[in-house]
């Protein structure tokens, strides 16, 4: 267990360098001096980033001192806003698309794997045709359309009851984030429903559940002991990759409810060319989802004794 | 002879399935003494599986059912009570292939002790201390140690032992063993048969072994019988299938394997393949690939006929009637 | 058994001639690519998804020529229409300015509190409303210094309900209100409240009134509408089925063009991804050795890249270009970062093909590696690819649909319709067709390609070959 952790690690510590690589390359491929573009940039800032990037230095050698930076965990200051630093944007806004994020993931996870054992449980009856039929509509619906039809929902809720049952927008309490993460955990949700559908009806197949019912096992106990957690399995590896599909999916949510989440504000800077924040942000963000896949990767070591056993 | 301790009469089961319904098991009837081997033999698919795992109650419902028959255990009808108050209690089971039958994320102890837990109210601990008495009794090495390991870390010989403890946790009157040495190496094969005998010898449980390894059949069983195309064909005790064989598929087999007394002889096979069990011959199953068949046998099924009053030795065939031809009839015994 | 034997005769058991029958195969033999299809087209979801597919290429390439409608064109008088039959309009004459009826006789300032006032009596409208103007007048309040005057889409039921306030009046004896902010033919409930020049009685009246849609005679000349248009004639505007986007523009036409932009990168961009895979994946795979470990560890490491966040910053970087759509840009993107996953699952089918006795077969007889990919390894890794293609171009489409919705895809005016989503958001709670019609239109054909994914994978599962 401890050589599959340490092999994670490194291989997420050498992702990064390939993400933070990456980003520095692809905004170096932008056509002419991104400093020119913006005529907003005043004179001051526009030196004062000069001698930050080393921009009148050669590629090599900014790329030095980009990496450098990135590895004393400075991202350098805003574009768009004098003299802001990009870590104090992260620091004031992650918090908040992490706390939706989370969330949106716990609600996804635990209803994919619960509505996947109950269609499995009941399967070709019609709780599950009317499950896969609205899973269906979940992966073929965009996340925005959710969003936005979340949103509509909350305005005609308010008004048939006649005050706030649950704000339509903002943030600041629970109340505010239960509809974001739930639009925002929905895809996902479809997504690990069909999954843990598929593998709840791999699991019944197995010969081991046969050996379980031989033994006269109750079917509770079968379900419960033998047929859920191998089931799960193949649910949690996917739940990295999912985790970075909400991630993403976050910046729409944001901006539909006007959540002051990063994500929001990293759809700003795009629109804004703001290109210390979308690089600061691409690096963050990829950081974050490489941890998040490790997370996961560990957390699937723990369930599988295979994989924690084996040296 | 004593009532047996199990008696299956005319169990059918059918299969629905894509391409319309497989009669699976057409009228199997046998019968099991306490502390005897029943071995079960013929081809894949001719059934065999199918009719034990019908008896535990483990054919899928659906697509698969039994159309009809008994099997009284105990002074009940697994058909229409159900096996559920009698599998893993009464009567055990072992599988083909140990490393696919049990479940790969619980340790091997708590799927031993899991039986008694159900089944006797054992607590945890006395539990786990069983299974690894009973790990121990199933010649498993350093059972304490096992007992905390997962099937992966286990070889496949280990695993069926680790399942036969499993099995007979709650000293069943029966085991049954649905080619428990399939899967195996030789050499493992030959110490699991023996555990089982031995084990067998301990607390005097019958066995129902199923098969298409004559060998095994010849080593461990009292009575055998053949299947084919659903049906049992010929069954006996071992000394009669053998070395009378009373049916032309049996005989055919044994012309399929080599022997020791004979060791010049050219092994025949038998030519075409069982009939598909969409439509079941209307006439005997074997007819199509019968050196001896005649007109009858591809339009009336024949029904089980004693080969000698004196034994327990049967047989379907229509070579048996007495209309049948006594010259060149390979299953009469003194022509 | 003893009594049926009387019915048999000796010729029962003459020996029986065996016939040739015992070996014949019972179902007729299929290939690879029939058996496929015949699985396919019992899938009906599939079937019915192909029929969706084939109906939207149909209404993106057709679609354009039999609906010529310019997709840019501004319909100002028809704007955030929502869909519908021809809509006749009222032509008027040009605007002129009307002054509210002011009584003289009364005092402009009155001398009641608030809570005094009473509601204003005899609130009905001056002429016919229509959408260019509604006027409205009252009988004056007594003691009354002003009105407020209030327009809801639905009946007021309280003092805090009356809707959008207009305007306030701010003389007790000028007892008129013309409404002309952005009026629709559609149900107003107009109130009027009393005030003292400052604050509100605690009653009002309400009107209820639907103007008549209404295009000045210029308008109408303007837009060849009628050939002599005179004021007070009925004449039919401009047809737009599915309505009209907030600037005016027919959304059949644009939803149409829209299509394009979509299917265009939906379907583009997985066609060279995977073609692109399908290279890198089958070489690394057929060389092997290092070579291969080198290729896909690189694979892995552009699999690792966080992919939306890349889209972003390869559009940007790859975007910037004076009449730059972008289009073309978020293909590279998109071709950039969606291969390995492509190359990967070719890679591990070319790996498990080469092991098969069959390459080994055709290689003993003097086969080249030219023939054995050609003939045995690129025909048998086919059918994941068609798969993996189909599923492909769902995603193509979402990540279009996300980049523009954040504003990050194709650039206005060419509509897509991520981008017509992004605008109808806007809209959605006065307006929502203009949400609802791109989404689902979006919903449908991934969901069709979804569908029909599931029932391709289905039918080339060669697992489930022989179940039946």
């Amino acid at each position: 267990m401890i050589r599959y952790t340490a092999k994670r690690i490194l291989s997420g510590i050498v992702t990064i360098w390939f993400i933070t690589t990456a980003t520095f390359l692809a905004m170096h491929a932008v056509p002419g001096d991104p400093l020119m573009n913006d005529k907003a940039v005043s004179e001051e800032i526009r030196r004062n980033l000069e001698a930050r990037y080393g921009l009148d230095k050669p590629l090599s050698k900014q790329y030095v001192i980009f990496i450098s930076n990135m590895l004393k965990g400075d991202f350098g200051i805003s574009f768009t806003q004098q003299n802001r630093r990009v870590n104090d944007i992260i620091r004031e806004h992650f918090p908040v698309s992490a706390i939706l994020g989370i969330l949106a993931v716990v609600i996804a996870a635990l209803g994919g794997m619960l509505w996947g054992a109950l269609t499995a449980l009941y399967r070709n009856r019609l709780p599950d045709i009317t499950i896969m039929f609205l899973v269906i509509l979940g992966i073929s619906v965009p996340g925005f359309v959710f969003a936005a039809t979340g949103q509509l929902a909350l305005v005609h809720l308010n008004a048939m009851v006649g005050t706030t049952v649950l704000p339509v927008a903002g943030w600041g309490t629970f109340t505010h984030m239960l509809m974001p993460a739930l639009v925002l955990g929905l895809g996902t949700m479809a997504l690990l429903t069909r999954l843990m559908r598929t593998s709840m009806i791999d699991v019944m197949g197995e010969d081991y559940i046969r050996t379980a019912h031989a033994k006269g096992l109750s079917a509770q106990r079968i379900f419960l002991r033998h047929q859920l957690r191998n089931a799960i399995l193949p649910v949690v590896t996917v739940l990295g990759p999912q985790i970075a599909a909400i991630t993403t999916g976050g910046f729409v949510v944001e901006y539909v409810f006007a959540i002051p989440g990063l994500g929001r504000y990293f759809v700003q800077a795009v629109q804004q060319l703001d290109y210390t924040v979308i690089m600061g942000t691409t690096v963050f963000y990829g950081a974050f989802l490489v941890l998040m896949v490790i997370l996961v990767d560990i957390l699937y070591g723990l369930i599988d004794p295979r994989v924690r056993l084996s040296t | 002879m004593t009532t047996p301790i199990l008696a299956v009469r005319n169990l059918a089961v059918e299969f629905d399935t894509f391409g319309g319904v497989v009669n699976a098991v057409r009228d199997v009837s046998f019968d099991l003494h306490a502390g005897q081997t029943l071995a079960i033999v013929g081809e894949s698919g001719c059934g065999k599986s199918v009719t034990v795992q019908s008896l535990m109650g483990l054919i899928p419902t659906p697509p698969g059912r039994i159309t009809k028959g008994s099997a009284r255990f105990m002074d009940q009808d697994l058909v229409t009570t159900g096996a559920q108050g009698v599998r893993g209690v009464h009567m055990g089971m072992i599988f083909q292939d140990p490393m696919t039958s049990l479940n790969p994320t619980m340790r091997i102890g708590d799927q031993v002790a899991e039986t008694l837990v159900v089944h006797k109210q054992y607590t945890r601990k006395q539990a786990q201390e069983a299974a690894v008495s009973l790990l121990a009794r199933t010649h498993i090495p350093e059972p304490r140690r096992r007992a905390q390991q997962y099937p992966f870390e286990f070889s496949g010989g280990m695993l069926q032992r680790a399942m036969i403890a499993q099995a007979l946790a709650c000293e069943p009157a029966i085991l049954i063993a649905d080619e428990p040495t399939t899967a195996l190496d030789v050499t493992i094969q030959a110490q699991i048969l023996e555990l089982m005998q031995s084990l067998q010898k301990e607390n005097g449980m019958s066995i129902i072994l199923i098969t298409h390894d004559l060998a095994v059949v010849a080593r461990m069983a009292d009575q055998v019988a053949v299947m084919y195309a659903g049906e049992i064909v010929e069954t006996g005790s071992v000394t009669d299938v053998f070395y009378h064989p009373a049916h032309p598929y049996n005989l055919g087999l044994q012309q399929a394997m080599p022997s020791n007394r004979h060791p010049d002889r050219v092994l025949e096979p038998i030519p075409g393949s069982p009939p598909d069990l969409f439509s079941p011959p209307t006439g005997c199953g074997y007819c199509a690939r019968c050196p001896h068949a005649m007109t009858i046998c591809d339009s009336h099924p024949p029904e089980m006929s004693p080969i000698d009053i004196a034994s327990t030795h049967e047989a379907r065939c229509w070579l048996h009637h007495e209309l049948a031809p006594s010259e060149n009839n390979p299953v009469r015994p003194s022509s | 058994m003893s009594e049926q034997s009387h019915k048999f005769t000796q010729l029962d058991f003459a020996p029986l001639d065996h016939r040739e029958d015992h070996e014949s195969i019972a179902r007729p033999s299929l290939s690879y690519w029939q058996d496929a299809w015949r699985r396919l087209k019992q899938n009906t979801r599939a079937i019915i998804s192909m029929y969706i597919l084939i109906a939207l290429a149909l209404f993106t390439m057709a679609g354009p020529l039999l609906w010529q409608v310019d997709a840019s064109r501004q319909d100002l008088n028809q704007t955030s229409q929502a869909p519908g039959f021809v809509r006749q309009a009222l032509i008027v004459p040009a605007y002129k300015r009307w002054a509210a009826p002011v009584d003289q006789a009364i005092p402009k300032y009155g001398d009641l509190l608030p809570e005094e006032l009473a509601s204003a009596q005899g609130l009905t409208a001056a002429e016919p409303p229509n959408t260019q103007t509604v006027r409205l007048i009252w009988e004056p309040v007594p003691g009354a210094g002003g009105y407020s005057i209030y327009r809801n889409t639905r009946p007021p039921t309280s003092m805090q309900d009356l809707g959008l306030p207009l305007s306030s009046v701010d003389t007790g004896n000028k007892h008129g209100y013309e409404d002309r902010l952005n009026l629709k033919a559609e149900e107003y409930f107009y109130s009027v409240v009393a005030t003292d020049g400052f604050d509100e009685a605690a009653v009002f009246s309400t009107l209820q009134l639907r103007p008549q849609l209404a295009i000045t005679h210029k308008d109408a000349l303007e837009r060849d509408l009628s050939n002599n248009p005179q004021p007070g004639d009925e004449v039919s505007l401009a047809f737009h089925p599915l309505g009209t986007d907030y600037l005016g523009r027919d959304m059949l036409a644009r939803l149409m063009e829209g299509a394009r932009v979509s299917l265009f990168i939906g379907v583009l961009a997985p066609l060279a991804f995977v073609i692109f895979g399908v290279a890198y994946g089958g070489f690394a795979g057929y060389v092997g050795g290092s070579i291969d470990n080198i290729l896909m560890r690189f694979a892995d490491f552009v699999v690792a890249l966080p992919f939306l966040l890349f889209m972003i910053l390869f559009k940007i970087a790859f975007g910037i270009g004076p009449g730059e759509s972008g289009i073309i840009p978020m293909l590279v993107a998109l071709v950039l970062l969606s291969w390995p996953a492509t190359a990967r699952l070719v890679r591990g089918q070319v790996l498990q093909i080469r092991e098969q006795g069959y390459i080994d077969a055709a290689r003993l007889m003097g086969a080249s590696n030219h023939y054995l990919i050609a003939r045995h390894i690129l025909p048998n890794t086919m059918g994941v690819v068609l798969v993996t293609l189909t599923f492909a171009v769902p995603m193509a489409i979402f990540t279009e649909a996300f980049l523009s919705f954040i504003g990050m895809g194709v650039a206005p005016p060419t509509p897509s319709w991520g981008s017509m989503c992004n605008a109808g958001v806007k809209t959605m709670l006065a307006h929502p067709h203009e949400l609802i019609l791109p989404a689902v239109l979006i919903s449908i054909t991934v969901l069709a390609f979804n569908l029909f994914g599931d029932g391709l994978t289905e039918a080339l599962d060669a697992r489930m070959r022989g179940r039946e």
